[in-house]
């Protein structure tokens, strides 16, 4: 078991691991009375999202915190510890024929906890929303190391302040999440993955069209030539030939999947060369377009947020340069990942280009170039807001100080 | 702490106003004020010194400010629908009314959204985006009357949440006007916004945190079929059993709302739609969704009712028999007064699997207080809604009823759930706040409440137990419909 470890290039941060939530409160009160700084960790998936850690402290995995405390299958909701990894979880719950269906690329290391302080998600958004419509209830333990819980064990409740949405996605800065209920959803009877390859001028009019279809997509990604050929060899699957690759997702019972492939085939089989998987035949497909989010030898990621009315023409024009580009076309975010060729000034050109029709946020790059990178990007309107909720749940600013948006 | 306005400053308070709305936008004599002392919780009244109707997000900015300089408290209020008392005035002072500010300002149908002001009637919405097949998803029983800003404020849910979600999960963004009169947007039309998700944690604060003067929401595309269906059993145990083994099979639908025998007496009495009086309850199961996949799955809840003893399975075989269905089930309030001239309904929440044994524990306390309950209610998420049948000039059924209530929702907690699934804390449950929260989480409450209303001047004693601020109930009043 590692002693140290660093995070963002910052450390090296010597690591505790506790096994109960006891130890854990033990090892913040430590913390809170000396004012050092605390690193949660989770299965170090998305350490590579913000800024560096600004003061010295340290880590605290959570690997030591994965038991599955009830798990009420005919209820539909499970609750867990923070620290149980995505695999796990999603084999438990595969047992009893449900699952939480956000998609987590590193299934085998990322952990409920980090998902859900990164929020992350996938191509599966569209059809099924991401963690903030998963997670309805939480505990976490608070700056002076007492556990507090919001929300509850019932899937309908509006009871107090609804602080599972304010810790999904507050990149562990309010507190250390350790134990989750999740509402959870039926495995899908069938699937289906259909692509669509066509020239750059048909990209808006087949995303138009799929937005009135009489289908109900649960995924539509857009991939460019590069991202294309990089989702497609993963799978082992011949690579369409064409600058554009939209990806349509289906699922539900076996008479409506199979309704809708035929369809999508009716209503822009003239406007794209069509290819349909069924069944297990998608599932490589699939896996493929989930891992793409977090590929070894990504030198750098940015995340853009458009309308989706907006995605063809983004698209379009951030398409050069060498940049494997997916976007989750009807949600409007657009994904641009750069290898090893990419350069500092090459990214700040890039993200000040991109910045310019979108909120864009860099998710990946090397440490160093965030000395000069806005990694998170000009501060809303909201910002001193979320300062103003920072300094009241951590005035002492233990948690992963420097690490967030607006220099929380 | 602030305090309510005194005879001797009321009249200056609302010149205040008058100044900042201008004359026809104030409400400030006895009689008028009558109309805003309480909502759909009638237990405890209490008169605002003033009435406002803003038209604007700047004028509400102007009367916040003027309440904090003359130390009043204010409070946010919709239509008025609330069944917790989240808009009674307490401690007076100035009620800001914003069903002034209705516009549907945008509706971009390509990025699924519309931007309203809060005042807009939840059904407004989805009557202007019909005619191009969408709807707002959250539909309340009291989607005719009550405010989409009065559904942020108290994240309403209605019939079809279990498979479209409450009001947090349609609202992408908020434009606020903090107490101190700054405003925020928080959120919007782009997803993932980097961030604190504020807009989150601002629907569900039931008016404790600003004046919402603007929302993002989703908008939701109409499914294609319906598929509506009326299982008849002899007990509530097989209706009951029916629901999770439904979900079990991996089938998410529209709706299952449950009604037991005594609702359906009342129902039938005032709708005529042929329910069975002998029956044990009735279960509405309605999938929807793409017309290609509908038959398989009606087919397999025909299958699984009649497994659980169902005496038959009705199918709506018109679109106007599936909308008397509905309009059975959402009048279903309405019809009660046959039954009694007094009701109290509850709104508590158990895991699905516990619907047999909290309606079992319903039956019995019904029972023990010689209170006749009715049950009519969204089986599908476990939220329940006991109606408790009286008449309230009778001061001991009265009493009977109060403790008939908190022993159902103190069960509630016990079997593992929550007080409210829809309609709110309010003042009417926050003395059940310390029973299903710990101290350290209402601390953290307060400590987010303390973010963006530190003087508690917006909507004081909501929600957060406060020392001190106990209310003794002695009546029961909430006559309105879920």
């Amino acid at each position: 078991m590692p002693t140290t470890t660093h995070i963002d290039g910052f450390g090296p941060l010597s690591m505790t691991t506790p096994t109960t939530t006891a130890e854990l409160a033990q090892v913040i009160r430590v913390a809170a009375a000396g004012s050092t700084a605390l690193y949660p960790v989770g299965g170090g998936t998305k350490l590579s999202l913000g800024t560096p850690p600004t003061r010295p402290g340290q880590a605290v995995s959570m690997g030591g915190l994965t038991r599955i405390i009830d798990f009420p299958a005919r209820d539909m909701t499970v609750t867990v510890e923070a620290g149980i990894i995505i695999r796990e979880l999603r084999d438990t719950l595969a047992r009893e024929k449900l699952r939480l269906p956000i998609d987590v690329a590193h299934a085998d290391r990322a952990t409920l906890g980090g998902i859900i302080a990164a929020n992350t998600s996938g191509p599966r958004r569209y059809g099924f929303g991401t963690l903030r419509d998963y997670v309805i209830g939480i505990s976490a333990l608070n700056d002076e190391g007492n556990e507090f819980k919001a929300g509850g064990r019932v899937v309908k409740n509006v009871a107090g302040y609804d602080i599972c949405k304010l810790l999904t996605g507050s990149l562990g800065t309010l507190g250390i999440i350790t134990q989750v209920t999740l509402k959870l959803r039926p495995l899908a009877e069938e699937q289906a993955i259909i692509s669509l390859a066509c020239d750059a001028d048909k990209v808006e009019s087949i995303l138009a069209n799929l937005h009135g279809s009489r289908t109900r997509p649960i995924c539509l990604d857009l991939l460019n030539r590069l991202a294309a050929r990089r989702v497609f060899d993963q799978a082992h699957l011949p690579v369409p030939d064409a600058a554009w690759v939209l990806l349509v997702g289906y699922e539900g019972n076996a008479d409506a999947v199979s309704w809708q492939v035929q369809q999508l085939v009716k209503e822009v089989g003239i406007l794209a060369k069509l290819e349909a998987r069924v069944d297990f035949t998608a599932q490589p497909l699939w896996d493929s377009l989930v891992e793409f989010a977090h590929r070894p030898g990504d030198e750098l990621v940015l995340k853009a947020s458009v309308l989706p009315s907006a995605v063809a023409t983004f698209g379009l024009n951030a398409d050069r340069d060498g940049v494997a580009l997916r976007a989750h076309a009807a949600n409007g975010i657009v994904y641009g990942h750069w290898t090893a060729d990419a350069s500092l000034d090459r990214a700040a050109e890039t993200l000040k280009r991109w910045r310019e029709s979108s909120g864009t946020i860099v998710t990946r790059c090397p440490s160093e170039w965030k000395k000069t990178l806005d990694v998170w990007g000009p501060p809303r309107n909201d910002a001193w807001l979320m300062r103003e909720v920072k300094a009241k749940f951590d005035p002492k600013s233990i948690f992963n100080p420097g690490r967030f948006v607006a220099g929380i | 702490m602030t305090s309510a306005a005194t005879t001797a400053t009321a009249p200056k308070l609302a010149d205040r106003m008058r100044a900042i709305v201008g004359p026809t936008n104030v409400l400030a004599s006895p009689s008028d004020l009558v109309v805003y002392e309480c909502d759909g919780f009638t237990i405890e009244k209490n008169k605002p010194d003033v009435v406002v109707f803003p038209t604007s997000t700047e004028q509400i900015v102007a009367i916040v400010k003027a309440c904090g300089e003359l130390g009043v408290p204010f409070v946010p209020r919709g239509a008025g629908t609330s069944l917790a008392g989240g808009c009674l005035p307490i401690g007076g002072g100035v009620m800001i009314a914003l069903t002034r500010m209705k516009r549907i300002l945008e509706v971009n149908y390509r990025d699924r959204y519309a931007i309203i002001e809060p005042g807009v009637v939840n059904l407004w919405l989805t009557n202007h985006i019909k005619p191009n097949g969408y709807h707002f998803a959250p539909d309340p029983s009291s989607q005719g009357a009550c405010t989409i800003g009065g559904n942020v404020a108290t994240n309403s849910g209605g019939p079809h949440t279990l498979k479209y979600g409450v009001t947090v999960n349609h609202v992408l963004g908020v434009e606020l006007v903090l107490p101190d009169g700054r405003v925020v947007q928080t959120g919007g039309p782009h997803e993932d916004n980097p961030g604190y998700d504020l807009t989150g944690v601002i629907v569900g604060s039931e008016g404790t945190f600003g004046v919402a003067t603007k929302a993002w929401v989703r908008i939701t595309r109409n499914p294609e079929a319906y598929r509506t269906l009326l299982g008849v059993f002899e007990s509530v145990d097989d209706a009951t059993n029916t629901i999770s083994e439904i979900i079990g099979a991996g089938i998410i639908p529209g709706a299952l709302e449950l009604l037991d025998s005594l609702i359906l007496q009342a129902v039938e009495a005032a709708f005529r739609f042929g329910f069975p009086l002998d029956a044990g309850a009735v279960l509405i199961m309605e999938v929807d969704g793409l017309d290609a996949g509908l038959d398989q799955d009606a087919e397999r809840i025909v299958e699984i009712a009649k497994r659980n003893n169902a005496r038959e399975v009705r199918r709506a075989n018109t679109e106007a028999e599936r909308l008397l269905l509905w309009k059975s089930r959402k009048q279903a309030f309405g019809a009660v007064g046959r039954l009694a001239p007094s009701y109290c309904t509850q709104d508590g929440v158990v895991p699905r699997t516990k619907l047999p044994e909290i309606l079992r524990f319903i039956r019995a306390v019904g029972t023990k207080y010689n209170i006749r309950i009715a049950n009519v209610f969204h089986a599908g998420d476990g939220n329940i809604h006991p109606i408790l049948l009286f008449d309230e000039r009778d001061a001991d059924q009265v009493k009977r009823v109060l403790g008939a209530s908190h022993e159902i929702l103190d069960e509630c907690i016990r079997l593992g759930g929550s007080v409210t699934g829809e309609h709110g804390i309010g003042v009417e449950k926050i003395d059940f706040m310390p029973k299903l929260f710990s101290p350290e989480d209402l601390a953290m409450m307060v400590r987010l409440r303390s973010a963006f209303n530190p003087e508690n001047r917006c909507s004081p004693q909501k929600m957060l137990p406060t020392a001190g601020a106990c209310i003794e109930q002695s009546k029961a009043g909430r006559h309105a419909a879920m």
